[in-house]
């Protein structure tokens, strides 16, 4: 056995609910009993944080103390080394809390000191194996079903290799996702796949290059084959476009063949008159129709006869009719006056009845006559109007100057109201002018001023008294006199000389010249020392005397002032007193009088000021009251001027009045209507006058006009006689007019002027008659002339033809149309086959009779087409090839596409070269593991499971002999009895964990022989034990004990008795008072 | 006379980036970069005013097969052609002869050498330069020293042209093998090596040099750094060489110490700060390679499934935004656990006979081949060869170790996921 590490004591200072909790510990077994909740599992975790680190923050077994003090605490240890201190302190909140190493003597040492004690176990095999509860007891079950009993055994009793069945499990998953031999999804697959395909595209490309060249040469032999056979198909299409022509061209040459044999056979008619046969229809269409005309004369002659026939028959009206028209212009002249005439007569009548009554109206004492014999003049109506406008002048100064009185009136009335207030005012205010309280206020102000002065001055007087006293008394007295006397010196060096003799007689020479010589010695220090004070006392008296002096100058200066001071106060003296005179008190008047005297002041120059305004107010309102008073004066006078004017205007008007018959009393302006009124009257009665006369004027002028017209009428057979013979004065007139009733007259002028009408478009009609014969007449002559003309043409037209008549010319007409026709076709035909060949006819002919007439035309044409669309066709082919070369080939050199799928291909390869190295990694990893474990199982197994058979066969009182693992791929872990065997599965709970207890303690045994004896620490792994079986544990937990540190836990009673019967040291945790527990030892010391 | 002359190699014109295993349009803008590579040497040429231009094997791969890249190469050599400027090409295992090379149609002066030795005059302005020799290879294995056929055949300045592998430099096939002292033998003053991408100058016995321009566009990972090719002043039979950048995507492999960071935020905000500051601005763009390593708190966090993709996915995410836009190839997790392997092995048990078991394994190679074929490794790895994944063809002890912590940490552990 390998010495390891023991746990003596630990002190806690806080983890979880305790803090200041002390245990001792030692070697062999303990136990800690306490009921739940006593802190037993927090006292694992902080054994556990304590060697290895607190858990990180978060974790349930961190503990961080409750009331947040000190997170931390202590171990002591004993090691092959020597006695340890270890200490932890959280430092932080997340802090894993930096270990402390002490020595024996507090010194520091490393924390591989702890580690080597710890055989360098790891945390995991620790926690796994030597420190563990019932739950991680049973941890270890779960492995072992989950993953078989061999990686769990490894796990956990091999140590460092807890985590090996997750590792393998994450391996296997992290190389299955990358790569499977036959998979599809794995990445590396599919990266392969991808690679593989992309190099297919790759191999289906091709050599680019070489196609590339290969086609670019064939691209050239295609260009020169399609040259050849463009120049090929030139030369045919030429070839078919000549004998095209030629085709084209076939048709016109034989016809032009026809139009000259036809040609041929007609007479020669070159000369034939233009147009021959129109110009003869022309000129017999002329000459039927002059013969027309000349019928169509003579029948209109014979119209125009008859008509010039009837006209000429008799008329009563014929002869008459310019004595007819005179009367009819004169009474048509006349004829609306005539009608007017009664209607006018009766309207005059009218107007006169209606003046005379407004006549009556008006009031004047006249008829008509009398109001045109009144005097009703402009100038008489001048007079009147300027009576009336004096008249109203002098009304309207009247009644200015009644205003203007008016005003003067209250004006004055309140100017006396004013100078009244002013007076009552001023009788309540006192008689005193403001210069003279201003100069009591002066006086008063300066009064004040002298007196503060006056208190200044006396103050600084004071201080200045002062000052000269304390002057006066600061005198000091002068320095003492010598402190030494002269003579003392001598006297000291006789003392000392008779000394020295005694000394002498006494002790001998030598004693008497030393004690002479320092007598001598100290005589000659006291004369140094009294001259030293000599001089420092001149000094002294020196010192004083400048003092002295300095003082006597300030008391003379202080002196001097105060003199000044006295002389000042004199003076203010005399100025309180006049100042107090001028302010009209007492010079030893106190402050509140003179405040009292300042207000009083104040308001009496506030009066006086007052009363100054009111005087001078007064004084401007008695000025103002004179102004009014004669103001009013002028304005009565200038009323009665008014007054007067006014009466004279009055019967001046009156006289004025009766003088034209007017009614006196009416007023100017009444007056001057009814004048106005009357003027207009009396010019109304003159239009009256005027009109009637106007009337029988136009009576008079109508009578004979009537007359004529009637006479006229009777005369010419329109109208009946009236009876007079002869007609005689103008009365006469009138009577006969008068007799003719209103309407007869009216239908004969209008019988009148009918007959007249009639006979004036009879004259018209003849005249127009005679016109038409004249014109008709000359016609007939102008055809007559045509017509000869005519037939001279036709005859020479004929002569022209060669055609003895019209019928033979018809013939010969014919035979000239068709003959110009013919050559005007030949000429066309044969230009059409020069546009259409190129060639002249006979050319042409030629070139017909060369490829064999008509039919060889067809033919070789027929032949050459075939050809040429042939070659077409291939010419096509070979550019279409051709395009689609250069497309080809421009395409290969600036197509990227390889160069992508080459891109795209290195990148897979570096895809599928990671993959690989990632997979290959993993699959290493793997085999390793797998490689180690079964290199482990061999060296290291045998002795583990040896020891855990012995432990279980003691755990289960000799039920099981033996704990082995079968050499098959299983591996799992069996246990049998000696005659059969049964899986870690198979047993019941109690009975698994004693084997995986059985184990564990096989592995701390291992450990302890190999590196070092390290304390186990379970807590409560023993509660599904049966009793016996507990007891068993219990004992064999004893006999580790003797090489291992043991440390139980348990809340059982039973338990607890079991521990102790194998003589554990039994402690209690007690769940109330856990933290009660204040350790008297306060620090824990190593060893 | 004085002259110069322009040496590159192994263009691999239109050929993908390796090793980026997310999609994305960056690949494809960064793949036109070889062709500016190109490009870029011809402007070089016509700028220097160079005699002729070297072209030492591997103009492109066979198999991208790519059009692109042979009109690229036709229309970058008529720029050189038009300015009177030579070139002259020998093929290399990735364009052999027996394929398509991708010369028709190419300028008159340009020579591309066949699979037999010639040599060709540099002349002008009527003037001998040089003299150039050259040999391509006919099929894509070459085991001959083909340098052995070359010859110095007069005086003045004679240059070898050939894809070759000298010393057997690890990495690549080793093709047309050859040695600095039988290079040294054949008396030639400069040898225009192709097949190595990485930059070298090897000097040979007897005074003549061999040179590797490097290609002049790196494509993955391990093509990091800067990339160009040479220009060579020669002066009275002397050369001065000069190398010239002409990438314009880099790449690089950054390493990022997981000390002081705390949260995965954190990791990516400090991810970026270093890309970006090792990534200059005047480039059209990066690529890298993100490893993080070191023991740090965030190792476990970065454990957890999906954890890593998920950061490289932003990190890639972010870092195509930025000007230059940077192409993430990977985020590689070489953090170790805050695990002290010595004090668990220590502690014996269980984690102890896992660690011996992965170093038994690592050390008998009997042992891990038989493993590697129990886990069906073998059959998984001739697989991924086909496709051209050669990650599995052969058992990596290292990888054992690495599953042996792994076990051990998985075991160790304390909260189960």
């Amino acid at each position: 056995m390998k010495p390891g590490l023991r746990i003596d004591g630990l002190r806690v200072q806080g983890f979880g609910r305790f803090s200041q909790l002390h245990r001792e510990l030692g070697p062999g077994m303990h136990l800690l009993y306490g009921p739940n909740e006593a802190g037993k599992s927090t006292l694992l975790a902080f054994l556990r944080s304590m060697l290895f680190g607190f858990e990180k923050n978060g974790h349930p077994e961190r503990y961080e103390p409750r009331d947040g003090g000190t997170f931390g605490g202590e171990l002591r240890l004993t090691t092959e080394l020597g006695p340890l201190l270890v200490r932890r302190v959280a430092a932080s909140r997340k802090s894993k809390g930096e270990p402390t190493v002490l020595g024996p003597d507090g010194q520091p040492l490393p924390w591989e000191r702890v580690q080597d004690a710890l055989g360098h176990v790891s945390r995991e095999l620790f926690f796994d194996v030597f420190a563990f509860r019932l739950d991680e007891l049973a941890g270890f079950e779960r492995l072992t079903e989950q993953r078989g009993a061999s990686e769990a055994l490894v796990a956990a009793s091999m140590r460092g290799a807890r985590r090996l069945p997750e590792v393998v499990a994450r391996l296997e998953k992290s190389a299955g996702a990358l790569y499977k031999p036959n998979g599809q999804t794995p990445l590396l697959n599919e990266a392969l796949r991808a690679l593989e395909d992309v190099q297919a595209r790759l191999r289906e490309a091709g050599d680019r290059p070489a196609r590339y060249f290969a086609e670019k040469e064939r691209l050239a032999a295609r260009s020169e084959e399609q040259r050849v056979l463009e120049a090929e198909l030139h030369d045919a299409g030429r070839e078919l476009e000549r004998l095209g022509r030629l085709e084209a061209a076939l048709a016109d040459v034989s016809a032009l063949a026809e139009a000259r044999a036809e040609l041929a056979s007609l007479p020669e008619l070159e000369h034939f008159p233009e147009g021959g046969e129109a110009r003869l229809e022309d000129a017999l269409h002329r000459r039927r129709s002059y013969r027309a005309e000349g019928a169509r004369l003579a029948e209109k002659l014979a119209t125009v006869d008859a008509g010039l026939e009837r006209l000429a028959a008799p008329s009563p009206v014929r002869g008459r009719g310019e004595a007819l028209h005179l009367a009819l212009a004169a009474y048509t002249e006349r004829s609306g006056l005539l009608r007017a005439l009664p209607a006018r007569r009766a309207a005059v009548e009218e107007k006169r009845r209606q003046v005379e009554r407004e006549l009556r109206e008006l009031g004047l004492p006249v008829d008509g006559p009398g109001l045109m014999a009144l005097d009703l003049s402009a100038s008489v109506r001048a007079a009147l109007e300027e009576l009336a406008t004096r008249l109203a002048a002098v009304e309207t100064e009247r009644r200015e100057a009644l205003g203007a009185r008016m005003r003067a009136r209250s004006e004055r009335e309140r100017l006396d109201g004013a100078v009244a207030r002013v007076r009552g005012e001023l009788a309540g205010l006192p008689d005193v002018r403001p210069a003279q309280v201003r100069q009591q206020q002066s006086g008063l102000g300066r009064l004040r001023t002298v007196r503060g002065e006056l208190d200044r001055l006396s103050e600084q007087r004071a201080e200045l008294r002062r000052q000269y006293e304390s002057a006066r008394s600061q005198g000091e007295p002068t320095p003492a006199d010598v402190v030494l006397p002269m003579w003392w010196v001598p006297a000291v060096a006789g003392v000392t000389v008779v000394l020295a003799v005694v000394t002498w007689l006494l002790a001998g020479t030598v004693a008497g010249a030393l004690s002479l010589v320092g007598g001598l010695l100290l005589t000659g220090v006291l004369e140094l020392a009294r001259r030293r004070v000599e001089a420092a006392r001149d000094a002294g008296l020196e010192a004083h005397a400048a003092r002295q002096r300095g003082r006597q100058q300030e008391e003379e200066r202080l002196r001097s002032t105060l003199a000044g001071l006295a002389a000042r106060e004199e003076m203010l003296h005399r100025d309180l007193l006049s100042a107090a005179a001028e302010a009209g008190m007492t010079p030893v008047a106190t402050a509140s009088d003179l405040a009292t005297r300042e207000a009083a002041l104040a308001e009496a120059l506030e009066q006086a000021g007052r009363r100054e305004l009111l005087l001078r107010e007064e004084e401007k309102l008695r000025e103002g009251h004179g102004e009014a008073v004669r103001e009013e004066q002028r304005a009565e006078e200038t009323l009665r001027e008014a007054e007067v004017r006014r009466g004279t205007l009055a019967t001046e008007l009156a006289a004025h009045l009766s003088a034209r018959h007017f009614p006196s009393t009416l007023p100017a302006s009444a007056a001057l209507t009814l004048w106005r009124d009357a003027a207009a009257l009396r010019q109304r009665l003159l239009d009256v006058g005027a009109e009637a006369a106007a009337l029988a004027v136009d009576e008079r002028a109508c009578a004979p006009v009537a007359l004529k017209l009637w006479e006229e009428a009777v005369a010419a057979g329109l109208a009946s006689g009236l009876g007079f013979s002869e007609p005689g004065s103008t009365r006469a007139t009138q009577a006969m007019t008068a007799a003719i009733p209103q309407g007869a007259l009216e239908t004969v002028a209008a019988r009148v002027s009918a007959a007249l009408d009639s006979e004036r478009e009879q004259t018209a009609e003849r005249r127009v008659l005679e016109e038409s014969r004249r014109e008709l007449l000359a016609e007939k002559a102008r055809l007559d002339g045509l017509s000869h003309e005519e037939e001279l043409a036709l005859a020479l037209l004929l002569a022209e033809g060669g055609g003895a008549d019209e019928e033979s010319f018809r013939r010969r007409a014919a035979q000239a149309r068709r003959y110009a026709e013919l050559t005007h076709r030949a000429r066309e035909l044969s230009q059409r086959i020069e546009a259409r060949t190129g060639l002249t006819e006979a050319h042409v002919r030629e070139a017909l009779r060369e490829v064999g007439g008509e039919e060889g035309l067809h033919a070789s044409l027929g032949t050459r087409r075939a050809r040429h669309t042939e070659a077409q066709e291939r010419n096509k082919a070979v550019l279409t090839e051709l395009g689609a070369l250069s497309n080809q080939l421009s395409a290969w050199e600036n197509d990227d596409e390889l160069a992508r799928l080459r891109i795209e291909e290195e990148a897979l390869r570096a895809r599928v070269a990671e993959l690989a190295t990632r997979y290959a990694a993993d699959r290493l990893t793997l085999a390793l593991l797998a490689r180690a474990r079964r290199r482990f199982e061999e060296e290291q197994q045998p002795r583990v499971v040896q020891l855990a058979s012995e432990h279980f066969a003691a755990l289960t009182g000799g039920r099981y002999r033996r704990v082995f693992i079968p050499t098959s791929e299983e591996r799992e872990l069996r246990v049998g009895d000696g005659e059969r065997d049964w899986s870690a599965a198979q047993l019941s709970r109690g009975t698994r964990e004693q084997l995986y207890l059985a184990f564990r303690l096989a592995v701390v045994r291992d450990f302890g022989e190999t590196r070092g004896a390290l304390p186990l620490i379970v807590d409560d792994v023993l509660v599904n034990f049966d009793p016996e079986r507990a007891r068993g544990a219990i004992r064999l937990l004893a006999r580790l004990s003797t090489q291992h540190q043991v440390i139980a836990f348990t809340c059982h009673p039973w338990l607890r008795e079991a521990f102790a019967a194998e003589g554990a040291r039994v402690q209690e945790l007690d769940s109330t008072v856990s933290t009660a527990q204040p350790i008297p030892a306060p620090e824990l010391q190593a060893g | 006379m004085p002259f110069k002359f322009v040496h590159a190699a192994d263009l691999h014109l239109d050929t993908p980036f390796r090793g980026v295993a997310a999609p994305g349009p960056l690949p494809g803008r960064f793949q036109e970069s070889t062709f500016r590579a190109l490009t870029r040497i011809v402007d070089l040429c016509l700028r220097e005013r160079v005699a002729f231009l070297l072209l030492a094997g591997d103009l492109f791969d066979v198999k991208d097969r790519s059009v692109r890249a042979r009109l690229a190469l036709r229309r970058e050599l008529a720029r050189l052609d038009t300015a009177g400027i030579q070139s002259f090409i020998v093929h290399g295992n990735h364009d052999p002869l027996s394929g398509d090379t991708g010369t028709l149609g190419l300028p008159a002066s340009v020579k591309v050498f066949g699979p037999d030795w010639e040599e060709a005059d540099v002349v002008r302005e009527g003037r001998h330069l040089c003299r150039v020799q050259g040999i391509s290879y006919p099929d894509v294995e070459v085991r001959e020293d083909l340098s052995a056929r070359f010859r110095r055949t007069g005086d003045g300045f004679n240059v070898g042209l050939l894809h070759a592998n000298l010393g057997g430099a690890e990495g690549h096939a080793n093709y047309a093998p050859c040695t600095t002292a039988g290079l040294g033998a054949r008396g030639l003053d400069y040898w225009a090596l192709g097949h190595v991408h990485t930059r070298a100058e090897h000097a040979l016995p007897g005074g003549g040099v061999a040179v590797y321009p490097g290609n002049p566009q790196g494509r993955h990972a391990h093509e990091s750094g800067e990339r160009g090719c040479v220009l060579v002043e020669v002066e009275d039979g002397g050369t001065r060489r000069r190398f010239v950048p002409v990438d314009g995507v880099r790449w690089h492999k950054l390493e990022l110490p997981l000390s002081g960071v705390g949260t995965l935020d954190g990791l990516v905000s400090t991810a970026l700060e270093a890309v970006e500051s090792r990534c200059a601005s005047e480039l059209d763009g990066h690529a890298v390679r993100l490893t993080l390593t070191g023991r740090g708190p965030l190792h476990r966090e970065l454990a957890r499934p999906g954890a890593l993709a998920q950061v490289e996915t932003e990190l890639r995410e972010r870092l195509a935004k930025v000007h230059p836009p940077v192409l993430l190839e990977s985020l590689r997790d070489g953090t170790r656990p805050e695990l002290d392997v010595e004090a668990l092995r220590a502690a014996g048990g269980f984690s102890r006979t896992l660690l011996d078991e992965a170093r038994f394994l690592a050390e008998s190679p009997e042992e891990l081949a038989r493993l590697w074929e129990q886990e069906a490794l073998g059959s998984l790895g001739q697989r991924l060869k086909r496709l051209g994944v050669d990650v599995l063809a052969t058992p990596r002890p290292e990888w054992v170790v690495g599953a042996g912590l792994h076990g051990a940490e998985s075991l160790h552990e304390e909260d189960a996921p």
